[in-house]
């Protein structure tokens, strides 16, 4: 699993090299290579490029036909106008809040829950995992509207609890992640804590935690994924404006405005910016995590 | 994986080792689980065991929001069953999901093998196809509507340089499907890189044997990249087609005219499942019709992977390595 | 295995622990409530964005300038799909609110309303000056649950230059209209549309106004019905009139390339609509984004003599929800916003119509272009409203998605009025 995380992200060239197809020179094969992966990457990143250009472009231009990527004047005047009808900086702040929180409950709980899961010799274990499991299944619709009457019978609609809570209580998909990890560290390491009279607790946050750091650190990453592009949790939670969190900003936003495609595309853009950042400082997390997520 | 499995079955043996010399009693044991695993227990008895008994039994009542519920025996079911717009919106994420899995699936493990190939950069490309996966869906959703417009949009651009008239994607009943499942698929950079890391771990010796035997690119790849990584297809099969049934953002924003109108496409072609049931729910506050709906969906997805999971055997191959 | 933060000393870990358990009860606690010395806070959830927020937020101001027992604390929450279910609540959200006057029967038979009754006599307001077809809308079971703030009618705009140019005058009836449309459509070369004879700001709107026109009813004591027979012969006027004309596909691609509503680029402030059925608030914005175009306003052209002057009227309300802890300050706040003076201001700001009659000479509202055609409408006789039933939100859903067929040439209008029929079965009672 180690392995082909770190190998995913930074094996820029593989030794692996197939002798086959020796018809094709060697260069014309490279190039082609190249080709086709810049070709799938230039699909993937074009609709970013569009937002920005988008952005960037005069109203007049922006309603030209055909579409052009350039903008042939450019302007800021769409930023301004998002800035001045979005409370730009109270929907990141918001968002922030939630993802950080949803991270901190995420990484509190969820190593807790995958230790029992795994490392403690106890009846339960086998059952919760169960458990566990049968919950990853189930559709969030089922819950949905019990949880909603939950929240709003203690009065806890319009503030970020519902979205909150759940991630200091163990997420499922998580509890697995992390449990599946620690299923591969050998018990001898922690029998010797053990003998030597360490308490569990004290097994736990001197020899797991530090040895499960990369399945943690996944997990919130994919956590603070999770929080910053949701969208029903907030819709069905968030009620004022001045909650709001940026996915559900700009659905309002756009909702209000209809197709004012400059200010809605400079919103998206400034909306993108913090998950690119996000993402450039945890890209080998990102991408390693998913990996080891799909090795079972 | 093979690794994997060989150090699990160590770590047993291990602690079947290990196992006589534990002074510790079972109780204490126990206690220290249930401590442990406590956040869980809390989570699992509020956020599931509960509000799944509840949806239950409001699925069986009549329930605004504002009024205790009543109870109407099976009413909301048949009700359901005789609900066009219910079949409409079930038929709808089915065939969402008919067009989605394929196409996700061969465009991830297609990219995939790109992804694989040794040249410089690779590092740069992944980002790049992962990065549409962390944008909010919601300026996705905008984001493509805005490509997909008739007049302003370069997908119909695109097309008219190879002389195709492209459709009005969201104004056409027949064409709303395909771009939902254009906007889902922009995000297919975590199955790719899935794909990526399972074909990093089939073994390289089988391709040189192949090729020995005379195999082109085509039968290498049926002959040993398919069945190796048909486990983890099943995998991304299972969790794709469950994505699907629950699709709701993707439609509900790219359907969405004005905020404050109830909208789902032309001739409701982009009600989905989860939308209809959200409708119901939140708009109507149909509660119990719409509990209904949930646990009608529930067990939907239950058949829809067994199937599948039947269907593996057939086709799944795990590690004769 | 370094210093990470799971390996810090325990007290440290339990701090943390400590921060986020106090930020998440601090998240908790966010609902005002006055204290028993203090001003009582009140909480105005109100669905206004934008420059309407900031007229608003004037008044708001102007009304805790003006006494020091209640400070009213505006919040623009614009998601109507929210606010209902967010009065739920065991602890109220809001204490005063504003919402349309078609979901006032609706809320008040769930018991989300407080009866204002008590409150118009304590306050003394004035009720015989409200419009009275905006008034039906507020009662439900002999009580009122809400009351108007401003009102809306609907009339055909039409673009004077175009109608000229074209030798058309201002359609009186709906042969005229018909002819008017025909003549004002233009197809280019390639059969596109390059004018349409009449556009469409809203197609549940457009066509339940031309039910009305053309006699028909959308509900009666025992519910929705839709097929009226002045309903399916409104929209079927429309199907033969609007969409065969020039065929669906070619107006759905006419739509498609539409402006955003109310815009300068919108169809028809751009010319690229002759004719629109709309509401009075086009006036206000027409002045500010479209002011070259010369344009005109006139009834809805009568089906018969006997429907003259038909419209629908619609309302924006005020309303107090049962959950409010702080409803006798609620009221006092909503007789301000209705006394006459602050309706003046508002709805003039809004270009919306007054909801009291007695506004409607005012010299205020001169500026507003034709300001006076969908003023007068509201005395009419012919001027109805849709019901505000319970089961009003999936009426109009399927309603819209019926008229959304028959403009897209998959039904025609007995077909499509005939499916709603039959869906309304099923509603919420």
């Amino acid at each position: 699993m180690a392995q082909s995380e770190t190998q995913i992200m930074t094996d820029a060239a593989s030794p692996r090299e197939l002798p086959a197809t020796r018809r094709t020179p060697k260069i014309l094969r490279r190039l082609r290579q190249h080709g086709l992966v810049i070709a799938l990457a230039l699909v993937f990143i074009f609709p970013l490029l569009v937002m920005i250009s988008t952005a960037l472009k005069s109203p007049q231009d922006v309603f030209s036909s055909p579409p052009t990527l350039i903008p042939s004047e450019w302007t800021f005047n769409n930023f301004a106008t998002a800035f001045d009808q979005i409370p730009v900086w109270r929907y990141l702040g918001n968002t922030m809040l939630v993802a950080g929180l949803s991270v901190l409950g995420t990484a509190l709980s969820c190593p807790l829950v995958a230790y029992a899961l795994s490392k403690v010799r106890w009846a339960g274990a086998k059952p919760l995992f169960i458990m566990v499991l049968a919950t990853m299944m189930l559709p969030p619709q089922v819950t949905l509207i019990p949880l909603f009457l939950i929240w709003n019978g203690v009065g806890a609609t319009n503030t970020y609890l519902p979205l909150v809570v759940p991630a200091f209580l163990g997420t499922p998909f998580f509890i697995f992640l992390i449990r599946q990890f620690l299923m591969n560290v050998p018990d001898d390491l922690l029998e010797a804590a053990r003998l030597d009279g360490a308490s569990e607790l004290r097994t736990y946050a001197t020899i797991v935690l530090p040895i499960a750091r990369p399945a943690i650190v996944t997990a919130a990453v994919f956590q603070f994924v999770w929080a910053w592009t949701d969208f029903l949790n907030p819709l069905i939670y968030l009620n004022d404006e001045s909650t709001y969190t940026l996915s559900i900003g700009l659905y309002a936003f756009f909702g209000e405005n209809d197709v004012a495609w400059g200010p809605l595309m400079a919103a998206c853009t400034m909306f993108t910016i913090p998950a690119l950042i996000i993402f450039l400082i945890g890209q080998k997390f990102f991408i390693g995590g998913i990996s080891a997520g799909a090795i079972k | 994986m093979s690794m994997l499995t060989r150090r699990r079955s160590e770590a047993r043996q291990t602690a079947r080792d290990l196992a006589p010399k534990r002074p510790r009693t079972r109780r204490r044991s126990f206690w220290i689980g249930v401590a442990f695993a406590s956040p869980f227990i809390v989570g699992f008895l509020g956020l599931f065991a509960y509000p799944i008994l509840a949806s239950g039994y409001y699925s069986f009542t009549d329930f605004n929001l504002f009024q205790s519920p009543d109870w109407v025996g099976l009413d909301n079911y048949e009700q359901m069953a005789n609900d066009d717009v219910f079949w409409k919106s079930l038929a709808n994420t089915l065939v969402l999901a008919v067009m989605g899995v394929p196409l996700t699936i061969a465009i991830a493990l297609g990219g995939a093998h790109l992804l694989n190939t040794p040249i410089k950069g690779q590092p740069l490309y992944r980002a790049v196809i992962y990065l549409p996966s962390i944008i909010p869906i919601v300026v996705g959703g905008y984001l493509w509507r805005w490509l997909l417009n008739t007049q302003y949009g370069f997908v119909n651009y695109f097309l008219s340089w190879f002389g195709i008239s492209g459709p009005s994607w969201l104004q056409e009943p027949d064409w709303t499907k395909p771009a939902i499942v254009l906007v889902v698929l922009w995000t297919v950079g975590g199955t790719m890189i899935i794909y990526l890391a399972a074909l990093k771990d089939v073994p390289h010796e089988l391709y040189e044997a192949a090729s020995i035997d005379g195999a082109g690119p085509w039968r290498r790849f049926l002959n040993v990249t398919w069945p190796t990584v048909s486990p983890v297809t099943l995998f991304q099969v299972i969790v794709c087609l469950i994505a699907y049934l629950q699709i709701f953002t993707e439609p509900y924003v790219l359907a969405q005219e004005r905020l404050n109108n109830i909208s789902s496409g032309p001739d409701q072609s982009m009600l989905t499942y989860a939308m209809y049931l959200y409708q119901n729910a939140f708009v109507y506050l149909k509660m119990g019709y719409a509990s209904a709906m949930a646990w009608v969906l529930f067990i939907v997805t239950l058949i829809v992977t067994l199937v599948v999971l039947a269907s593996s055997k057939r086709w799944v191959h795990y590690g004769s390595k | 295995m370094k210093n990470s933060f799971f390996t810090t000393s325990r007290s440290r870990r339990l701090g943390v622990i400590a921060i986020a358990t106090t930020a998440a009860l601090a998240l908790a606690g966010c609902s005002g409530g006055g204290d028993a010395d203090g001003p009582t806070t009140l909480k105005f959830s109100y669905l206004w964005s934008g420059p309407e927020a900031e007229v608003l937020e004037t008044i708001i101001d102007d009304f805790n300038d003006s006494q020091d027992e209640i400070v009213v604390k505006g919040v623009s929450s614009p998601d109507q799909q929210k606010q209902l279910t967010s009065m739920s609540s065991s602890n109220g959200s809001f204490d005063i609110s504003d919402n349309f006057g078609e979901n006032v029967g609706s809320w008040a038979a769930k018991g989300v309303l407080a009866p204002l009754d008590e409150y118009i006599e304590s306050e003394n307001i004035d009720i015989d000056d409200f419009a009275p077809a905006a008034l039906e809308q507020m009662t439900h079971d002999g009580q009122t649950y809400a009351l108007p703030i401003a009102v809306h009618s609907f009339q055909l705009l039409y673009n004077k230059t175009l109608l000229d140019e074209a030798g058309v005058e201002p359609p009186t009836t709906m042969d005229e209209l018909a002819d008017a449309v025909e003549k004002l459509t233009v197809t280019d070369d390639s059969g596109k549309i390059s004018q349409i004879g009449i556009g469409d700001a809203n197609t549940t709107t457009t066509l339940t106004t031309l039910g009305f026109a053309f006699g028909g009813s959308w509900s009666d004591e025992n519910g929705p019905t839709p097929t009226d027979a002045g309903n399916i012969e409104a929209v079927d006027w429309w199907q033969k009139n609007v969409v065969d004309l020039v065929g669906a596909d070619n107006l759905a691609d006419f739509k498609a390339g539409e402006g955003q509503y109310l815009s300068a680029e919108d169809s028809f402030f751009s010319g690229k609509a002759a004719m629109i059925i709309d509401g009075e608030w086009r006036a206000a914005s027409a002045s500010e984004v479209a002011p070259d175009l010369d344009w005109g306003v006139t009834s809805i052209p009568a089906a018969t003599p006997e429907l003259e002057n038909s419209t629908q009227v619609t309302s924006s309300t005020l309303f107090i929800p049962t959950n409010s802890k702080h409803k006798d300050e609620a009221a006092q706040f909503l007789a301000y916003l209705l006394s006459p003076e602050v309706m003046e201001k508002f709805s003039l700001t809004l270009g919306n119509l007054p909801a009291r009659t007695s506004l409607l000479d005012s010299d205020a509202y001169g500026d507003l272009p034709n300001f006076e055609v969908w003023g007068d409408a509201l005395t009419s006789p012919n001027a109805q409203s849709l019901s505000s039933a319970p089961y009003g939100a999936e009426y109009q859903t399927d309603l819209g998605n019926a008229f959304d067929d028959v403009v897209r040439g998959k039904s025609n209008a007995e077909k499509a009025l005939d499916y709603v029929k039959s869906r309304s079965k099923s509603y919420t009672s």
